[in-house]
């Protein structure tokens, strides 16, 4: 039975894909969502346990999830397992592809840290002339910025920093303790800010699509959501060549069927969007499809410890609290070793150590554990990854998912500016250690694997050239009129902010003005 | 009708407004049909007891050779040693669940457990000549120490042996730690608690993939060229 067309087909249900559920059901327009996976009821699919009434004792199921160093036994069955959806790559480069097809996708699991682009990564071309600028500046997206802050609940603190845009924040005025005073203190000496961090609070802890956006959109009425739909192409009008609809096979059964739409809204997840275009042989005219593959360099740090909070010294007072280096190099000097930068996570933590930190085992290495208790304190990176064309994903017809669909082939590998910057970074905070009295027990150079971040960024990315670009600056395909893009791969650089944020702004700008296009009938 | 039919039914058609009547001030009998046995699975329905199967059950030796057990079990002692109230790892049973863990993992782990076993016996046997196994702690520290190192998450030690040891020492730890009779015992400040978290189940596990024979995809659409 033919049914009537959909006004938006909304592909994914994470945060890109509950913004932009929110905002056009609340301008009236009838949506349906499609996700690859099921929906979560914590009750039924969870239950506290200790570790030692698991099977593997906690550890990581044996050969499962290779590539998502973030799992364990707790929470392996939370994400995409890479036999049922493979994806292949040179061994000699392998990729951290770390993905969440549960209702929500992986809004139910970031790090909630919230920041601003600034007009560093908008117009970064400008500024050092590698790569392309986006086609939008801060101040077009400071409204949505606002407003996705608020609907988050970021705290924070204005800081004043260009390159660390202030923006709509619940205040964070608690005090710090004296070892980040005094390591805010070491980084004035050496030209290094020191900030508050911005962190989403949601509801009760979780800052997601399915508690913050999702009860809006379907509160309208106007959202209609399948579940557990894996879809394997968009469908196209052969008399227009506008996108019509889309063909999804069941998860569970194996079933194939179309839905068909007037507007088809992508917010799979980078990749999977990339993927999903690639597979219907769409909006590519431009040939960049697929590449500008980018993302953050993580893994890299410094562990020290605070010699005054040693020997069971530790108080509030001393220890605690966290903060931000938001990126300093090449802002009013310039580099000779890499472009653009990277900022820092620093910590202070009253807590246990690790045992790796210390070269020492038995009753020597708890004899040190005992000294340390409650003197912690970490730096972590967050660089930026520049955008090459090299760095790409493609299909691979020779390999397919569970459902028959071609996966991506991911071809990708940090070049001498990640590493470069990721020695820059430990050479730094190992100085600001210095410099803060504190002792240094372990440290790295070593980025992790591409993807380790989770946060890939481009391969359709946003322009104002149809030549170079897969979208316009409304997230809108340069080729379909009636398809948007609206989650990270639409980024033009990847900037060496936590991502989520951005995607929220931009699906909401993309949002209203497809609303307002809709409404003139121009889509 | 028989004599007996007869009667049989004069009875029941006297005893009929004693029964209607009865009904009407009593409550009705139960319904003749057995209650349908699902009725009791229900949130009130109680739920057994069970152990773990390390606290009841031993397991026999699957993975690693008799000798090589024998090296585990004393470096598992030697690492992860009995302090004060605490278990050690050979308390915990770590070494038996170890032959589990790493039986079952990828072959470079498998590989990187056997050869460093292997290893360690050696460097006893041309040091001290016995094996492993009969190491004083004192001769096991002159082989382990030097290969110790300090690492960030992610990144252990990558060198021959101190990639062994050291990835050895975080596995033996770990599987100490998240046991049973770790957690029975309680934890200095300092020292690692059991992990407590979220577990969670498979959620809508595929099951069908290889029962359903799946008619081959052919697109209905006319693709437009980009």
């Amino acid at each position: 039975m033919t049914k009537e067309p959909v006004d938006v087909l909304i592909i994914g249900s994470g945060h890109a894909g509950g913004m932009a559920a929110k905002i056009l059901t609340e301008k009236g327009i009838s949506c349906l969502m499609l996700n690859a996976g099921p929906v979560v009821d914590v009750a039924r699919d969870a239950k506290q346990e200790p570790a030692y009434a698991l099977p593997f004792r906690g550890f990581k199921p044996p050969g499962r999830l290779a590539h998502v160093f973030q799992s364990n036994e707790f929470n392996a069955n939370v994400w995409v397992d890479e036999e049922e959806v493979p994806y292949t790559y040179d061994p000699a480069n392998p990729y951290n592809w770390v993905r969440v097809r549960l209702f929500g996708g992986r809004s139910l699991f970031w790090s909630r840290q919230s920041f601003r682009l600034s007009d560093y990564e908008f117009k970064a071309k400008s500024h050092d002339g590698f790569g392309e600028d986006w086609p939008i500046n801060l101040a077009d997206l400071a409204p949505y910025y606002s407003r996705a802050e608020d609907i988050l609940q970021v705290s924070g603190r204005a800081e004043g920093i260009p390159q660390y845009p202030d923006g709509n924040f619940i205040p964070d005025d608690v005090p710090w303790s004296s070892s980040m005073l005094r390591f805010q203190e070491a980084g004035k000496r050496l030209g290094v800010p020191v900030c508050r961090g911005r962190r989403a609070h949601g509801r009760d802890g979780l800052a997601s699509s399915v508690n913050l956006l999702l009860p809006d959109a379907f509160a309208t009425g106007k959202l209609e959501a399948l579940e557990n739909v894996v879809v394997r192409e968009l469908t196209t009008d052969k008399q227009t060549g506008l996108v019509d609809g889309a063909h999804f096979v069941d998860r569970l059964t194996r079933r194939e069927m179309s839905v068909k739409a007037r507007v088809v809204v992508l917010a799979a997840g980078t990749l999977e969007s990339t993927r999903l275009l690639m597979n219907s042989n769409l909006a590519n005219s431009s040939g960049v499809l697929g590449h500008y593959l980018m993302d953050q360099i993580y893994g890299v740090g410094v562990t020290c410890s605070v010699p005054e909070a040693q020997g069971g010294k530790a108080t509030a007072e001393l220890m605690g609290g966290a903060g931000v280096i938001p990126r300093f190099r090449n802002i009013t000097t310039k580099s000779d070793k890499f472009l653009r930068g990277y900022a820092m996570n620093v910590t202070s933590r009253m807590g246990a150590f690790e045992p790796r930190n210390f070269a020492a085992y038995g009753a020597e290495l708890q004899k040190k554990l005992d000294m340390y208790y409650g003197s912690a304190f970490h730096m972590t990176i967050m660089g930026e990854v520049l955008g090459h064309y090299e760095n790409h994903v493609r299909i691979n017809k020779d390999v397919v998912d569970a459902w028959g669909i071609p996966v991506l082939h991911i071809e990708t590998k940090y070049t001498d500016n990640e590493h470069n910057m990721a020695r820059d970074a430990v050479d730094t905070c190992a100085a600001l250690a210095e410099s803060s009295g504190f002792e240094v027990l372990s440290k790295n150079a070593e980025p992790n694997p591409p993807g380790y971040s989770i946060h890939e960024v481009g391969t359709c990315r946003m322009g104002n050239d149809p030549k170079h670009s897969v979208l316009n600056k409304w997230n809108q395909s340069h080729d379909i009129k009636n398809l948007f893009v609206v989650d990270g791969s639409g980024f033009t650089s990847a900037g060496w902010q936590n991502p989520t944020l951005t995607i929220l702004a931009l699906s909401m700008r993309a949002s209203e003005y497809l609303a307002e296009q809709m409404r003139q009938k121009n889509v | 009708m028989r004599r007996r039919d007869f009667v049989r039914a004069m009875i029941a058609a006297a005893a009929a407004p004693k029964l209607l009547l009865a009904q009407a001030v009593s409550p009705a009998p139960p319904p003749a049909a057995p209650v349908p046995w699902t009725l009791g699975l229900n949130g009130a329905t109680p739920i057994p007891n069970t152990q773990i199967e390390d606290a009841v059950a031993q397991a026999g030796l699957r993975f690693f050779t008799p000798a090589q057990m024998a090296t585990l079990e004393r470096l598992s002692d030697v690492l992860v040693p009995s302090l004060g109230d605490k278990p050690g790892a050979v308390q915990a049973e770590t070494p038996a669940f170890l032959d589990f863990l790493i039986g079952s993992s990828p072959v470079d782990r498998r590989q990187m457990y056997r050869d460093g076993l292997d290893w360690l016996d050696a460097e006893a046997r041309k040091q001290f000549s016995v094996p492993f196994a009969q190491l004083e702690t004192v001769q096991a520290d002159r082989i382990l120490q030097p290969w110790m190192r300090a690492w960030m998450p992610d990144h252990p030690p990558i060198e021959a042996h101190a990639d062994f040891i050291n990835i050895a020492h975080a596995d033996i730890r770990s599987a100490t730690v998240n046991s049973k009779a770790w957690s029975d015992t309680p934890s200095s400040p300092a020292q690692e608690s059991t992990p407590v978290g979220l577990y969670w189940y498979p959620i809508e596990p595929d099951i069908y993939p290889n029962r359903i024979t799946r008619m081959p995809f052919t697109s209905r659409t006319d693709r437009a060229t980009p």
